[in-house]
């Protein structure tokens, strides 16, 4: 069997290649540590294969220009950091009230305001909830290495469009700088949707934006429950490390993930019964793998690079639907900035086993 | 009787606009410019926050528009402009939109000389939320938030967006106009069709300010507001072409005439 | 898995000593990880990176940070402070040109000295100083076989447009493989 080419690629660089190659034809963003590769790539690339990509005056700016792409029905882009994706948001939630796709990728650093250059997963109640006022979702992938964050963006047009949805790819600093060896997939054919508008004024999107017109907003509710309810079941995605016999589970998605997985192991050798649930999406959290975990759990262990504990919230919120005879307690490990060390996260497994950290659940 | 004109065939309702306001007139002006240019089914709004939101609300016409998020339209029309170069692409703002909140887009997009059109309504505040300062509201006038008349040392001086922009950059189109009787009106619909023209042709950037009045937030009667306009507005908001137009070939004979 | 930290100052190629090995491994199709010190480290003058690669095509890599690397690539004294993530029984490389002879190194470890500045400039190439490590370290581990590693730096540094470099970086390549027999 002939194995595709694999090639080294920085995971900024290899996401702009995915983008272009799942089809993005717009492109608009503003330089930010540590993201830039990408915006760097695409404005050389993006003319390349005859796409928009447009240096905007600022964040708000470049979200705004690509709902305008998106609303002509373009699968449209944009990169962003920190402080940068906080500006952001309000453009997320008008894009939420037109149901326009897009696909906006956080390289997430460390800290809050100004933050540090340091990787870190501190967007993730944000990302996952909504950002912008009013209720929306992202479908929010978070992928583990360079290829994943490659297969992700590739999807991530077609899917942004199937649900009519902002797509959010939760990157981190060191996924965006570390290189890995990768296959590029094939260039896909561009498609534009039926609807959006064309000038016409006949098929437009004004048929589906409910402007100022609450009678219309209250008819919208079920559709767009519907469609939310359709997303949690079908992107249900996680990968789970032996997980049906472990007395612990640890859970952790991103760079900490592969962490997890050589502490699994390191555990494992020494006879503890501890195991891995890696979300590949944080929206819609994937429910379905804690329905699988062992019954009798003794423990849910939420590892995450931020200071406060984010995503253990969701842990805890699948302990109890899942598992909701058992009140299983939920901890959560946060490392701060970077990548914690094999070493952290089973040090921090023997102190939940001496009963040194309460959980937080 | 002999009808000499008829309303361009996308409005199709009245609008909901207080009596007197300018924003009916203007926007009438502009889709007879756009379908005398034969664009009438190749046109998208970008539409601001603010008054000219009541276009959308009361849906007098089949034009697509876009809603922008306040004060973003300029950027959401380059993202249009961009992914469709072949239909005509404007925006529609009022003067705290464009001027004001959105002050950053406007002149970025005009920095750029992105090929759109922006309209934009100037009537001296902020009409939608109930009539506040604006960057736009003259010395000494009373809103809401200047009750006791605008203080412009503590304030700012009112903004002139067409000069500016026509002063810093190279936009292919800048003029200011008003709607208050058949002589404004025929000047106004001249402005409009040059700014679109400079659009359609490639040349690039082009922005139409309204001078117009808001009877309700002036607290005044339309005919009172005509004449305010036209005694005190007029004074710091002159009409005329910046850039473009009648100034491009002013400056073209003068240039044949030195040779 | 193998897992080698390069460390040294800026401009001694350490970043690029790092992805030639990382390179060698991918174009092998094994799973590579190449990860540069990254954030406020990278404004200084220091600089490393750490490189983890399969020896199957199979072999996943899971922690892509310093964890227990098997091999030290110190260019300079302060880089042996990453011995802390390092195996008791790592493999030293040392540039004996900046480290001097009577350092104290860890018991257990097998140490190779030999003088990078020393050698690129004998190669015509005084940038070339990790090229000599990479050569180094090929014949040493034996973990790549060396035409291949030859014909593979040409065609990486060819394909960065820097094709007019690669026969003097190979000479430098040549040169680490001869010093450590």
């Amino acid at each position: 069997m002939q194995m595709a080419k694999k090639i080294m690629m920085k995971g900024n660089v290899a996401a702009a290649e995915a983008a272009i190659r799942g089809g993005a034809e717009f492109f608009a963003g503003y330089p930010i540590t540590p993201s830039t590769e990408t915006l760097e790539t695409l404005s050389f690339r993006m003319p390349e294969e005859g796409r928009v990509f447009i240096q905007a005056e600022n964040e708000i700016a470049s979200i705004n220009m690509v709902l305008g792409a998106a609303a002509c029905g373009a699968r449209a882009f944009t990169t962003s950091s920190g402080p940068g994706m906080a500006l952001k948001q309000e453009g997320f939630s008008y894009a939420a009230r037109m149901e326009l796709p897009y696909v906006v990728m956080n390289v997430q650093r460390w800290g809050v305001g100004l933050g540090m250059l340091d990787s870190g997963q501190v967007d993730y109640l944000r990302d996952t909830r909504a950002g912008g006022n009013g209720d929306y979702r992202h479908i929010v992938y978070a992928p583990d290495s360079v290829q994943e964050l490659v297969d992700d963006l590739y999807e991530a047009f077609d899917v942004s469009q199937k649900y009519r949805m902002g797509v959010l790819i939760l990157s981190e600093g060191y996924l965006g700088q570390m290189m890995e060896a990768v296959e590029l997939p094939p260039f896909k054919e561009i498609r534009r949707p039926d609807w959006g508008l064309d000038g016409t004024g006949e098929v437009g999107l004004k048929q589906l934006c409910p402007t100022y017109n609450m009678a219309l907003a209250h008819e919208l509710l079920p559709v767009r429950q519907e469609r939310i309810n359709r997303v949690c079941r079908e992107m249900q995605r996680w990968e789970s490390v032996e997980t049906e016999d472990a007395d612990y589970v640890l859970v952790a998605f991103g760079l900490p993930a592969r962490v997890c997985v050589d502490a699994v192991r390191r555990l494992r050798e020494e006879g503890c019964k501890v195991g891995l649930i890696r979300p590949k999406l944080v929206f819609p959290f994937p429910y379905d793998a804690f329905h699988r975990v062992n019954p009798n759990v003794r423990g849910f262990i939420s590892v995450e690079t931020n200071d406060l504990g984010q995503m253990v919230q969701d842990v805890a919120l699948a302990a109890k639907r899942e598992l909701p005879q058992r009140n299983v307690p939920v901890y959560c490990y946060t490392h701060s900035a970077g990548v914690p060390r094999v070493q952290d996260v089973v040090r921090y497994y023997r102190s939940v086993l001496d009963g040194a950290v309460k959980e937080v659940y | 009787m002999k009808v000499i004109r008829e309303k361009p065939a996308v409005i199709q309702r009245p609008h909901n606009f207080c009596a007197g306001c300018s924003h009916g007139v203007f926007y009438r002006l502009i889709q007879e410019c756009v379908e005398e240019l034969g664009y009438s089914k190749r046109q998208i709004i970008a539409m601001g926050v603010g008054c000219n939101c009541n276009l959308t609300l009361s849906k007098i016409d089949t034009v697509d528009k876009f809603q922008c998020a306040h004060g973003r339209a300029a950027a959401s029309a380059t993202g249009i402009k961009r992914m469709r170069p072949d239909l005509l692409v404007m925006t529609y703002q009022g003067d705290g939109d464009c001027g004001v909140i959105g002050l950053g887009e406007t002149l970025n997009a005009a920095y750029r000389n992105e090929k759109i059109t922006v309209f934009t309504v100037n009537n001296l505040n902020f009409g939608m939320t109930g009539g506040q300062m604006s960057w736009t509201t003259l010395e000494g006038q009373k809103t809401a938030t200047s009750v006791r008349g605008r203080d412009c040392a503590a304030t700012g001086y009112p903004i002139h967006l067409p000069e500016i922009i026509a002063g810093q950059f190279r936009p292919a189109y800048a003029a200011r106009c008003a709607v208050y009787d058949p002589k404004t009106v025929a000047q106004a619909k001249k402005y409009i069709r040059r700014a679109l023209e400079a659009q359609i042709n490639g040349e690039g950037y082009a922005i139409v300010e309204l001078l117009g009045i808001c009877p309700t937030n002036w607290g005044m009667s339309p005919v009172q507001a005509i004449e305010h306009l036209q005694k005190k507005a007029l004074q710091e908001y002159p009409l005329g072409e910046f850039a473009g137009g009648e100034q491009a070939e002013l400056a073209f004979l003068r240039q044949e005439a030195e040779k | 898995m193998k897992e080698i930290i390069f460390a040294g100052f800026g401009g001694q190629g350490v970043l690029t000593g790092g992805l030639l090995i990382a390179e060698l491994a991918a174009r092998t199709q094994r799973n590579a990880v190449w990860m540069p010190a990254y954030g406020p480290t990278m404004r200084g003058g220091k600089a490393n990176c750490v490189v983890k690669f399969g020896q199957t095509p199979e072999e996943r890599i899971g922690s892509p940070v310093m964890e227990e690397a098997d091999v030290l690539v110190a260019m300079n004294v302060p880089a042996l402070d990453y011995l802390e993530y390092c195996r008791k029984d790592c493999t030293i490389f040392v540039n004996a040109h900046t480290v001097p002879a009577d350092q104290q190194l860890p018991e257990q470890a097998v140490v190779v000295r030999l003088d990078c500045a020393e050698l690129a400039q004998k190669a015509e190439n005084p940038k070339g100083e990790s090229l000599v490590m990479v050569g180094a370290i090929v014949r040493r581990l034996g973990w790549f076989d060396e035409d291949f590693a030859r014909s593979a730096i040409t065609d990486y540094f060819t394909g960065k447009g820097k094709g007019k470099y690669a026969a003097a970086n190979v000479r430098a390549f040549d040169l680490g493989c001869q010093e450590v027999k």
